[in-house]
């Protein structure tokens, strides 16, 4: 299957583009970049083709390509696919407004191409595991859940992240989506209300959110919370940060730490005193897996545009709630 | 000085053994449950009284660990006594009285400690080092864990709300007074929480975020939600310049891995252990000894405790209204 990656903008495109290579079923065509230094510098740094326009890379009969640009610019990139008929594998947010996000859909509608939401936590073995023990009952009812996706802020990797037109929003934008996305999918319910914090105390010269706190009430009754904040020390921690829930149930609770499975790794070379070596599952590639396989089979992807939307949607109103200081339905 | 306990329970027992080690002459000890007075004394070779009066009679200072309805009533007596007083936290269940008992003690002319103990565990005594030393810049995002199992105590009088305030004021009221002692004031409050109606499951959960007038912000977590003989405590406190994370999961220096015990052998409130040369509960009461002794402050003052209630307090309005809570007249 001949595969692209769209833009090399988004921080995950590089981890990307070595699961394309590696799956055997994937022709890793190339990439494109209308960012002449960023291409020409990735296209070396890995050895593949790069393509200075979309189309040129639309062009080279694809099934698929996983759109990698900033936030804002998601859109255009996905009409630009869904008129050369390829189908989508989207980076999170899928936009940064919900007049983008609906008029996403209606592209993919028009051209009848399915749009895979890149979410891939919901992949990770220990998060399956959890589901997995929700619906067994090992909980019982479930009331609430506390969850945190911290890091540092991304801005050393790609400075688009700490701009908010492209980024759409700073850590809220960035983080809430995955794990208010992993609370549909264990709750099998939608938001319907919920209250944020949001600030920037970390990076005052970078005019963004770098903090946030949001309590989120279900359609079902389970409260929740998410702590997005980019909180970890820029350059210091040991890792870009985590993905952590604790789930409170009838039964007890259930304690994840997604990211738990890593050497301590202590380097006089490195510019970090200490790190975390990750040796735990690869989400990411089960994801794209999963992109692949619902080409094939010519079916849904298991997640897709709505989740997308609906995630994208809690993440601008927690924006709305902390600026009312009110709480906001959904 | 001379020294008597009411209440041979729980904290009781906590105390006397701080009192035994002291330098203060621990003369006595008096309860309802007089079982329970009688095996206190016979352990510290002090005297059981029949009746508090007796008791508050012969002593300097009496420290009271009876049940949190009981503070206020006794506060007033000790006071009227003109008896310098220790009183176990919550200082009281409404804000009238904890104003009434600190006026009582004020004009009486006596001391009052309100033992907020967690001010006295030593990884909480580091972490507020650190940051008023200004090691961690301005503080952005705290987070404070606190989740055990459902206490026992006589009459079963934890889980009666009208005689222990409920668990946010029985519990969390220690994080909200830790989080005010690092942060200063809270503007704003927004609770949500859980109790379950399943007889026997555990499941009293709450979540409470705190807006600080310094722009920081807070997730209080706590419950009472844990299997009998759970019990876990964290910090993650990330500022501008740095960050502070501690798990109580990670600094057991010894671990025990025996069969699991029947809930009649687990100790009836979970309260926070490890191994440390000098337990904090001893290391509160040499301190308010000492300061009572010596006429120096309190490391926690009446105030302190007061304002930890106005916001468990709010937090409890809060989950009334399903509003955000301003204090402070906005
Ligand atoms: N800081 C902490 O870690 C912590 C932990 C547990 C309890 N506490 C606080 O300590 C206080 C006592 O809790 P506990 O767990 O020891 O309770 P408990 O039920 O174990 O003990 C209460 C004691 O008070 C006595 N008592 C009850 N009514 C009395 C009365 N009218 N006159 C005289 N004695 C009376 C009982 O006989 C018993 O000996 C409460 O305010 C509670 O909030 C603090």
């Amino acid at each position: 299957m001949r595969l692209g990656i769209m833009s090399f903008a988004h921080v995950h495109a590089d981890g990307f583009l070595q699961i394309l290579r590696k799956l055997q079923d994937v022709e890793f065509v190339g990439f494109s970049d209308t960012d002449k230094e960023q291409g020409k510098f990735f296209a070396e740094l890995y050895g593949v083709p790069w393509f200075s326009s979309h189309e040129e890379l639309l062009d080279q009969k694809l099934e698929g390509v996983v759109i990698c640009s900033e936030n804002a610019n998601h859109l255009a990139d996905v009409k630009l696919a869904a008129a050369a008929g390829v189908h989508i594998l989207c980076e999170k947010p899928i936009a940064t407004t919900l007049e983008d996000g609906l008029a996403i859909k209606e592209e993919i509608d028009k051209a009848g191409i399915k749009f895979m939401t890149a979410f891939p936590m919901r992949f990770d073995p220990s998060i399956v595991a959890l589901k997995e023990m929700i619906e067994r009952g090992d909980l019982g009812k479930i009331y609430a859940i506390n969850g945190i996706n911290h890091s540092e802020i991304p801005r050393r990797h790609r400075s688009w992240f700490a701009d908010k037109k492209l980024a759409g929003g700073g850590a809220v934008m960035d983080h809430t989506v995955h794990l208010l996305d992993l609370y549909r999918w264990l709750l099998d319910s939608e938001a319907s209300d919920l209250y944020a914090e949001v600030a920037n105390p970390f990076t005052p010269d970078a005019e963004i959110d770098t903090a946030g706190l949001v309590t989120l009430s279900f359609a079902n009754g389970v409260f929740a919370s998410i702590d997005c904040s980019w909180s970890r020390p820029e350059a210091v921690y040991p890792r870009w940060g985590h993905l952590k829930m604790e789930v409170i149930g009838e039964q007890g609770a259930i304690a994840v730490d997604a990211f738990n499975q890593y050497l301590n790794y202590y380097s006089k070379q490195n510019s970090r005193q200490a790190n975390w070596l990750g040796w735990g599952s690869d989400s990411s590639t089960a994801m794209v897996q999963e992109f692949i396989n619902s080409i094939k089979e010519d079916r849904d992807p298991s997640i897709g545009w709505k989740d997308g939307f609906e995630a994208l949607k809690v993440a601008l109103a927690c924006y709305d709630a902390a600026k009312a200081k009110q709480v906001v339905k959904l | 000085m001379k020294v008597g306990i009411i209440g041979a329970g729980t904290m009781g027992n906590a105390h006397a053994k701080g009192w035994q080690k002291s330098g203060a002459e621990f003369v006595g000890v008096s309860a309802k449950n007089k079982e329970s007075a009688k095996q206190l004394a016979e352990t510290y070779g002090i005297k059981a009284y029949d009746n508090h009066q007796d008791l508050l009679e012969a002593v300097d200072i009496i420290d009271l660990c009876v049940p949190s309805d009981l503070h206020k009533d006794m506060v007033l007596e000790a006071a009227r006594a003109k008896k310098h007083i220790i009183c176990e936290k919550p200082i009281a269940l409404t804000l009238e009285d904890a104003e009434a008992m600190i006026a009582a003690c004020n004009k009486a002319g006596v001391r009052l400690f309100i033992a907020m103990v967690v001010r006295f565990f030593p990884q909480y005594r580091a972490a507020k080092a650190a940051i008023d030393a200004g090691q961690l810049g301005e503080l952005g995002v705290i987070r404070l864990k606190r989740i055990g199992y459902q206490p026992l105590g006589d009459e079963a009088w934890f889980t009666d709300d009208k005689r222990s305030g409920g668990m946010i004021v029985d519990l969390m009221l220690h994080d909200l007074d830790y989080a005010r002692s690092i942060a200063g004031e809270v503007k704003r409050v927004y609770a949500k929480s859980i109790r379950s109606t399943v007889n026997d499951a555990p499941g009293d959960y709450a979540l409470i975020t705190l807006g600080f007038e310094s722009g920081a912000m807070a997730l209080i977590e706590g419950g009472w939600a844990y299997p009998p003989g759970f019990f876990r405590t964290g910090i993650d406190i990330a500022g501008s310049e740095g960050l502070i994370e501690w798990q109580s999961d990670d600094s057991q220096t010894i671990k025990p891995f025996l069969k699991p015990q029947e809930r009649t052998k687990v100790a009836r409130v979970g309260i926070p252990s490890s191994s440390i040369a000098e337990d904090p509960y001893v290391t509160e009461i040499k301190h308010a000894y000492e300061a009572i002794r010596d006429n120096k402050p309190f490391l926690v003052s009446p105030e302190d405790g007061l304002e930890a209630l106005r916001l468990a307090l709010a937090a409890k309005e809060s989950l009334k209204t399903g509003q955000v809570v301003f204090l402070g007249g906005n």
